[in-house]
């Protein structure tokens, strides 16, 4: 279903249609995605349409992938921090 | 040398910065420069807690852009200063106590014994180069770096045969 979604936004009776699944068990399922902050549920009409929350995919990461990122951009940060430092050590020196 | 852990587990990271190595070493074990840098791009690190020599802890924070908050905490296994750091890391709350990686939805199959390692090098340019080992077992996290302090003890023992040659 997420897979689905990731196309972009769908009706319940789109994402019930893929599955050999009734749409009142579709909707526990999404049910229960709404209540992990995965899917936002809204109304269009007489139509709930389903769609995605972007920080989700971001947050259900491979942890690898998070690591490294974490990592690497830290790392950029700490660049720009130890050259601040430099140059506050610098102003501190000619300031004694 | 051995490795447990599978190669694609592990992850190195190696930056060259223009700065000493006491600058950069300090900028790595003081809260107060580790909280300008500490989380991902567009994160803020509000807070920041190290408890830093052997056996001590961390505890640090970091807020993602949209203010969701994720705690990590770890420990220092062995600290050789302005060389060598190797310390463990875990998801945690806000008291430092270990949660599991999935309670802030990151999927990891946890890597057990599996340590951080640091290394500081430096260039003798004002240079100085750190290389970020994670998930290394600890056999070889105790074994990181001593390659590099083999080469510099050649690099001694060659000054001192060129000197005595010199000599002669």
């Amino acid at each position: 279903m997420i897979e689905r979604l990731s196309h972009g936004p769908a009706s319940v009776h789109g994402l019930t249609e893929p599955f050999a699944l009734s749409q009142q068990m579709i909707s526990k399922h999404i049910a229960t995605l709404v209540r992990a902050r995965i899917v936002i549920k809204t109304k269009r009409g007489r139509e709930s349409v389903c769609t995605l929350r972007p920080e989700a995919i971001k947050k259900v990461s491979d942890w690898a992938v998070y690591y490294r990122r974490f990592w690497e951009e830290s790392l950029d940060k700490l660049d720009v921090v130890v050259n601040q430092m430099k140059k506050t050590e610098v102003r501190d020196d000619k300031n004694s | 040398m051995t490795r447990t852990v599978n190669e694609t587990d592990r992850m190195v990271v190696v930056r060259v910065f223009d700065a000493p190595r006491e600058l950069v070493w300090k900028a790595w074990t003081d809260p107060k420069y580790v909280m300008q840098w500490w989380g991902p791009k567009g994160f803020t690190a509000p807070v920041c807690k190290m408890d830093f020599r052997v056996g001590g802890k961390f505890l640090c924070c970091m807020r993602a852009p949209d203010g969701q908050e994720f705690w990590n905490g770890g420990e220092y296994h062995e600290i050789v200063p302005h060389e060598k750091i190797v310390s463990s890391m875990y998801f945690s709350d806000s008291k430092g106590n270990k949660v599991e990686p999935e309670a802030y939805g990151i999927e990891h199959e946890a890597i057990e014994g599996a340590y951080d390692v640091t290394l500081f090098e430096d260039f003798g340019n004002g240079q100085t180069k750190l290389t970020f080992i994670g998930n290394e077992p600890m056999e070889s996290a105790k074994n990181s770096g001593q390659l590099e302090g083999w080469n510099q003890i050649l690099d001694k023992i060659a000054a001192v045969v060129a000197e005595l040659a010199q000599a002669k």
